[in-house]
């Protein structure tokens, strides 16, 4: 794919086709933004993000963020399930150990990590109920709106040739990852990850130590975390500590229960029911978000507007984005920013002039390279995960 | 001997706060650290919300509930359930009770 060439200096957002216009159609922040009154603060190395939960702690990101291609670390959401979270890495000590099922057990410094081979790219980290407070009914957990993602130019070493210098053995499975945080009381599942070891040895899985050219925030997963490019981001494990290979299947509580979709091509079921089978929630969907106009904005008949927003889908190229402006009767197709890659979203923006006045519904419906695409109805399952139903902004024209 | 069980709760989270978020001392160049924000829940007045507030605070913050939807009662008992048996929350019979029931008037969906 040759994506691990990618410069990190191709990043010139502003190059790309509707930022500049948007800019200058909505300077400042949209109105409505925080329309469901939900506090923002700031944590350490972290602006001022939307509050979910303190501890651990939970930080959504303000959608005016999503105007950048690339996500700025200290506006990037923060998501730790257990309270004893790492506050504190002393380098000169910290280790990723690896062993298990492998020749040899490894134990590796910063530095060690250094001497891999470097490999840099963009790839969009995406929680898994990210979008959790839209579903229908709803559905007790995370109380995510859209800010549980962004886009971050990722560098660090090959999963796989950290493998391989341990020795994978034949006859193994998995790869578990463990990191630095730990549940407060006995009873608490560590949080562990695994991923099937065919996977785990795929060019592009990245044991990360900086996010956009810096070392990662503390919490973000400093020193050292996980990157499933495509995958959502319940496996990229932050603040690595042990890496085991393993000749059983791991199927310990964060890969079951937790963590599980309805095992069907739509991942769904009817609204309020249970599946009778599930399997382990792994590659994103396409999605697709308008960022501008915010809902609610009040726009000026007979004056162009760029609409615009983002798309990405699981590790496909977004092919094409289509908006509509009369709530899905017609549609347009927007022209597409930078390629980043296939991990990476796109900026896409449309510009409409609207000709009279009244309230409009914006829409935009993203398809990727393989022909995945978003659905009109959303699709629902038990932890509302997955959320990629077609979003409606409705504006109006004076 | 309520009372009593809820000021352990309570000493639980308190010094579990403490140790998370205590200032390090060390200052090498190798070391990184932070000092996280300690925000004080705030839950509405009702029946068993200090049983709540001790019990619903030892392993994470009262906005994991406060965050959520108003949700029917039955969803706030499993969700109690779940962390009695799942996670080993260490509520005994009747205080889960007096849980469920705060918890289902004051941020139920009713029927
Ligand atoms: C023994 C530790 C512990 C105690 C005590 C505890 N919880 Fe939890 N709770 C957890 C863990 C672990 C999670 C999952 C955290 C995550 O994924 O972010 C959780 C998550 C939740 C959630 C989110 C929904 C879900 O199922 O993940 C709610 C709501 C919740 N707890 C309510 C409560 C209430 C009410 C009480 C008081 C009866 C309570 N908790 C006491 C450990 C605990």
């Amino acid at each position: 794919m040759g994506i691990n060439d990618m410069e990190f200096s191709r990043r010139d957002f502003l190059k790309t086709a509707g930022a500049v216009g948007l800019a200058a159609a909505f300077g400042g922040f949209p109105s409505g933004l925080f329309a469901e009154e939900r506090r923002l603060y700031k944590f350490p190395e972290k602006t001022d993000l939307i509050l979910l939960t303190s501890r651990p702690p939970q930080l959504e990101t303000p959608l005016h963020y999503f105007k950048e291609l690339i996500t700025p670390n200290n506006a990037l959401f923060v998501r730790w399930h257990l309270a004893d979270i790492p506050t504190s890495v002393d380098l000169s000590k910290w280790r990723l150990k690896v062993g298990g099922n492998t020749d040899r057990g490894l134990e590796l410094s910063m530095d060690d990590l250094k001497k891999f081979e470097r490999i840099t790219y963009t790839a969009v980290i995406q929680c898994s109920g990210n979008g959790r407070s839209f579903f229908k009914p709803r559905i007790a957990g995370g109380q995510w709106q859209n800010g549980a993602m962004g886009n971050v130019t990722w560098s660090g070493a090959r999963l796989k040739d950290i493998l391989k210098q341990a020795g994978i053995r034949s006859g193994s499975v998995d790869v578990v990852f463990d990191g630095l945080d730990s549940g407060p009381l006995p009873k608490v599942p560590d949080f562990l990850k695994s991923l099937p070891v065919d996977k785990a040895i795929e060019d592009d899985i990245m044991i990360a130590y900086e996010m956009n050219g810096e070392p990662l925030t503390m919490l973000n997963g400093f020193p050292a975390r996980l990157v499933v490019p495509g995958w959502f981001a319940t496996y990229w494990v932050k603040a690595l500590r042990e890496i085991t290979v393993v000749s059983k299947k791991y199927e310990e509580f964060w890969m079951k229960p937790a963590y599980r979709i309805p095992d069907n091509p739509c991942a769904c079921v009817p609204p309020g029911s249970k599946p009778d089978k599930t399997v382990p929630i792994t590659r994103m969907n396409t999605r697709s978000l308008v960022i501008g106009p915010s809902a609610g904005s009040t726009l000026k008949v007979n004056s162009a507007v760029d609409i615009m927003g983002i798309a990405f889908s699981g590790g496909y190229s977004i092919k094409d984005v289509i908006v509509s402006v009369d709530g899905g009767k017609s549609w347009r197709e927007a022209r597409c920013g930078t390629d980043m890659g296939r991990y990476s979203w796109i900026q896409w923006s449309h510009t409409w002039k609207p000709v009279e006045k009244g309230k409009y519904t914006i829409m935009a419906r993203a398809t990727n390279s393989i022909g995945e695409s978003q659905p009109i109805e959303s699709l629902w399952n038990p932890s509302g995960y997955m959320w990629n139903k077609i979003e409606s902004v409705e504006v109006n024209v004076v | 001997m309520k009372s009593i069980i809820i000021l352990i709760a309570l000493l639980i989270s308190v010094v579990f706060i403490r140790l998370n978020t205590e200032a390090i001392a060390e200052d090498t160049s190798a070391v990184k650290s932070i000092i996280l924000p300690v925000i004080e829940g705030e839950l509405k007045e009702g029946a068993g919300k200090d049983e709540t507030a001790a019990f619903c605070n030892i392993c994470h913050s009262t906005d994991y509930i406060t965050m959520q939807p108003r949700l029917p009662a039955d969803t706030w008992s499993a969700i109690v359930h779940k962390m009695i048996v799942v996670y080993g929350a260490p509520v005994n019979e009747d205080d889960s009770r007096t849980i469920i029931n705060y918890l289902s008037s004051t941020y139920g969906a009713g029927k």
